[in-house]
């Protein structure tokens, strides 16, 4: 009896443990094992780092040539000293994953479609479908490719094969104790860094970029609207003015475009729930002003690249010296060098381009088996891949994708139900194999605008406005990437899959690719808008374009003189509208006021007088945002409410379209009896605008809808597990030079003062230099970048200037 | 005064093991003196044990830092509250050492 009042005890004992020390999926819903999780001694209280933190005083490690120094400053910005490349890049590769490494981890997994194995397949297995369509882009692909192109450089190969190290000798180094949280309370663990990893990151920074194009939007809409229409609504140059460079009548050179091509413009429609759409909100401003135009006689460089605004942030800062190197910057935890930054010469910084380097080619199957397609009157065989997703909670997933001589067929009859199966296939300029590790670590080490151009002869996608300025006074911007020579329209609409010769066969040569240097105006900019004058020889479409930061950053630039980098802050910040300069006092003229209701009447009075700023105390920016908002899908009703893939046209040209071409057959409703024109559409949508802003009111205990709480935003965390993510209360929109909308918005806000005595750098971003939930440096800039303000970021050349600014120093000693 | 004996050499037991042991070492613990110092109270004296020395670790971590992580923490595991979540875990632990010291104790009868 005792025996087995024995045995059931111990039995209940070891099955409460079974229970605690593992993960359990309970109605859908994750929970950690825990007891392991909330144990004091190893679980998640060990990643509540103590205030004031400091890392350890020295660590040893085989891999290391020489002795590394590495100092972090007030920031947790670390300075890396070493004595070659190779113990600098194995430093940084440790030390971002000290700091970083379950963000690394899970974007690779990210961009490689492998999240479902960290998380199960998710509601509606939302998850493995999003892991489906990396596959069936290519993703892992086109990483491999760019492992191939690295190889012929032997300088990056080592960089990014000691980078690797490093982050392997952190992994080594783990214990469940020491183990980031995410790994923690998803219960899982790191695998080895790889150097297709690195590549898989910068894929995956690809994808964000430049992976979107209107091929299937504008086959349909040419279908259904015709020609003419299509011009009219997506025009491949909307009449903004203001482009990137303006060299009219300036280029050159002679080219040869090839004949035009016959488009496939199939029978059926296509209807496919597309991955790979571009999101406006993604973009970024960078400018340089010569010394003419700044206080200090020195060309001032600023950037802000707008991106995905979550935490862990994007960017992680690092200072990386070495003989031959000293530049600081930011970096992307994964990939070694700095991105976006400074050496003692130079300063850089990036927009997106925004040009189309995707095509959908139409294949042609030799009956229904799809085992043969045609290409140049030959049947040539499909080749099968088949992914397999070792899904969490459930087994393995097998998805089987036909590779054509253009890429991947993306959508087909295996994938999505509900598309209509149309076969096309996948050409994006990522999928070719090109090494930007290596244009990086040229640009960190460019000492002239040589250097840096040829640096920038390395990078080929995806496609980038590179802003320069140097101390030795120079300003310039060159538009650079990996350009197909496209034939007029070709790229617009998808395209005949049969012949080898309807491709990209040839490309734009580097030294004609749109840039200058040291214009008559005294600043380059760039704000994704169109790049160039019309005189520019070659055709050049894109999903679209920016319309209005760009102007308004020209416009000031070209009124302000004796600039200080404090001016360049107050720029960066600017919350001015030029979107609702240009239509506000329109579409207020369209109203009737003597018929509006008391709520109406409020809101019109809000609008009439607003200073069309976007700040977060504004109203009248609530009102005219909830009003646009309301107004797009009401005017091109006939593009939202139909499966058939379409897309709206942009901001500018509706605007355009409102004031000029009233009566439009779109901006009738469809389904009712009466022919509305602009002006009923614009009335009706006021209305519902006001509403929806009553409705918010009303769910916040009667608030008024201030523009910062209307709005808002939200820095959300990477795995989007709620309470880790941030509310902030701030100013800004897509239009504006602040192009901080609900989730994205400037990820890094950068000055920099080139002076002969010594390059100044100021920056910020929204978060902090450590992505652990636990530290106090998870989001300690946050504050500052809602406020607009800036740190000094420290950048000297010899390690007894680190001194000055050191928080605590961690020394990095090779074994004996 | 025998709760007490046992409830002190649990606590100081299974705060050395935790250094270099996985969690559940805090079984072995309360099982190992439910075994040697067997009371009248095994369960409680387990329970208590473990319960006090996670509760007072945790409670120490949490007061040493400025982080908010153990909030989100009580949001994450819909306890809502950190009070709570600092329960909830003094419980997981507590039941364990409890059940560890009853099953320690019942070998030895």
């Amino acid at each position: 009896m005792r025996v087995f009042k024995f045995i059931i005890s111990l039995c209940r004992t070891l099955a409460l443990i079974y229970f605690l020390d593992h993960r359990w999926v309970i109605k859908g819903n994750p929970i950690p094992p825990l007891g392991k999780f909330m144990d004091p001694f190893n679980g998640f209280w060990r990643n509540i780092e103590p205030s004031n933190a400091k890392g350890p005083e020295s660590l040893t490690f085989p891999h290391l040539k020489e002795n590394v120094t590495v100092a972090f400053d007030s920031l947790l910005v670390p300075h890396i000293f070493a004595n070659n490349d190779l113990d600098l890049y194995f430093a940084q590769g440790y030390i971002t994953a000290k700091y970083r490494l379950w963000q690394m981890e899970f974007q690779t997994h990210a961009a490689a479609g492998r999240v479902s194995e960290i998380t199960g397949a998710g509601p509606n297995d939302a998850i493995l479908n999003y892991d489906r369509g990396q596959r069936r882009l290519g993703m892992v692909q086109a990483a491999k490719h760019s492992i191939t192109a690295l190889s012929e450089n032997q300088e990056s190969l080592i960089m990014v094969e000691k980078y690797t190290e490093g982050i392997n000798a952190y992994i080594q180094s783990l214990t469940y104790k020491t183990l980031p949280f995410e790994y923690k309370l998803l219960d899982y663990t790191p695998e080895p860094w790889t150097t297709l990893k690195t590549a898989l990151l910068l894929k995956y920074m690809a994808q964000t970029l430049n992976i979107g194009d209107k091929d299937m939007e504008m086959t349909n809409a040419l279908r259904l609207f015709g020609p003419e229409m299509v011009d009219l609504l997506y025009p491949d140059r909307e009449d903004v003015g203001s482009p990137i460079v303006d060299n009219s009548g300036g280029w050159k050179f002679k080219i040869n475009i090839p004949d035009s091509i016959p488009l496939a413009v199939p029978q059926e429609l296509i209807a496919v729930k597309r991955l790979s759409d571009h999101d406006p909100n993604i973009g970024s401003n960078n400018w340089a002003v010569n010394g003419s135009k700044t206080a200090s006689g020195s060309p001032i460089l600023c950037g802000d690249p707008h991106l995905n605004l979550n935490l862990p942030s994007l960017w992680y800062a690092i200072h990386l010296n070495a003989p031959g190197v000293n530049t600081m910057g930011v970096s992307l935890p994964g990939s070694p060098s700095i991105v976006i930054g400074c050496n003692d010469s130079i300063a850089w910084s990036l927009t997106n381009a925004q040009r189309d380097v995707v095509d959908w080619y139409k294949i042609t199957y030799q009956g229904d088996s799809r085992t043969k397609y045609l290409l140049d009157g030959q049947w040539v065989d499909t080749q099968k891949v088949v992914e397999i997703f070792n899904v969490r909670d459930r087994g393995s997933f097998a998805d089987t994708v036909l590779y054509t001589y253009w890429g991947p067929v993306t959508y087909d009859k295996n994938y999505m139900p509900d598309n209509n199966h149309s076969e096309y296939a996948f050409r994006w300029m990522s999928h070719d194999p090109s090494s930007e590790a290596t244009a990086f670590y040229k640009i960190n080490r460019a000492l002239t605008y040589k250097d840096f151009s040829d640096a920038l002869d390395h990078f080929a996608t995806p496609a980038q406005n590179f802003v320069y300025a140097s101390t030795s006074g120079d300003i310039a911007m060159r538009i650079q990437g990996k350009f197909p020579i496209r034939r007029p329209l070709e790229g617009k609409f998808v395209i005949d899959g049969t012949r080898k010769a309807n491709g990209w066969n040839a490309f734009i040569p580097n030294e004609q690719n749109i840039q200058e240097k040291n214009p008559a105006r005294g600043f380059v900019s760039s704000a994704n808008q169109y790049p160039v004058d019309a005189t520019y020889p070659y055709y050049i479409t894109a999903t679209s374009f920016e319309a209005y930061r760009n102007r308004r950053i020209n416009n000031r630039l070209a009124d302000m003189n004796q600039i200080t980098p404090r001016d360049m802050m107050t720029l960066q910040n600017d919350n001015f509208n030029m979107k609702a300069e240009e239509s506000l006092p329109f579409l207020l003229q369209q109203l009737d006021s003597t018929t509006l209701t008391p709520e109406e009447k409020r809101a019109y009075q809000a609008l009439k007088e607003w200073n069309y700023v976007n700040d977060k105390d504004s109203e009248g920016a609530s009102y005219f945002e909830a009003w646009g908002e309301n107004l797009g899908p009401m005017l091109w009703d006939e593009m939202e409410n139909t499966k058939v893939t379409l897309r709206r046209p942009t901001a500018f040209t509706t605007i355009k379209l409102l004031k000029e071409q009233p009566t439009l057959s779109f901006f009738d409703f469809q389904g009712t009896q009466e022919k509305e024109t602009a002006r009923e559409v614009i009335r009706k949508a006021f209305a519902l605008s006001v509403e929806d802003i009553e409705e918010w009111s009303a769910d916040h205990g009667g608030a008024s809808a201030y523009w910062g709480d209307y709005k808002d935003s939200y820095m959300q965390h990477l795995a989007r597990i709620e309470p880790l993510g941030i509310h902030v209360r701030a100013g800004g929109t897509v239009n504006a030079i602040n192009a901080h909308s609900k989730l994205k918005g400037p990820s890094w806000r950068m000055v920099v003062s080139l002076e002969k005595t010594g390059v100044k750098m100021w920056g910020v971003y929204p978060g902090g230099q450590s992505g652990n939930p636990g530290s106090e440096h998870y989001a300690n800039m946050m504050d500052s970048w809602v406020n607009g303000e800036y740190f000094q970021i420290q950048f000297f050349h010899y390690p007894e200037d680190a001194l000055k600014y050191t928080f605590f120093t961690t020394q990095l000693n090779k074994q004996n | 005064m025998k709760f007490l004996i046992q409830f002190v050499a649990t606590l100081f037991s299974a705060h050395l093991l935790a250094l270099f042991m996985p969690w559940y070492s805090i079984a072995i613990a309360a099982f190992v003196m439910g075994f040697l110092l067997k009371s009248n109270t095994d369960f409680l004296a387990g329970f208590a044990a473990i319960a006090t020395l996670w509760l007072f670790n945790a409670l120490l971590i949490d007061a040493g830092s400025s982080s908010d992580l153990s909030e989100r923490v009580a949001k994450l595991l819909t306890v809502k509250y950190e009070t709570v979540l600092f329960l909830v875990m003094a419980v997981v632990g507590g039941l364990v050492g409890g059940f560890a010291a009853l099953t320690g104790s019942l070998l030895r009868r």
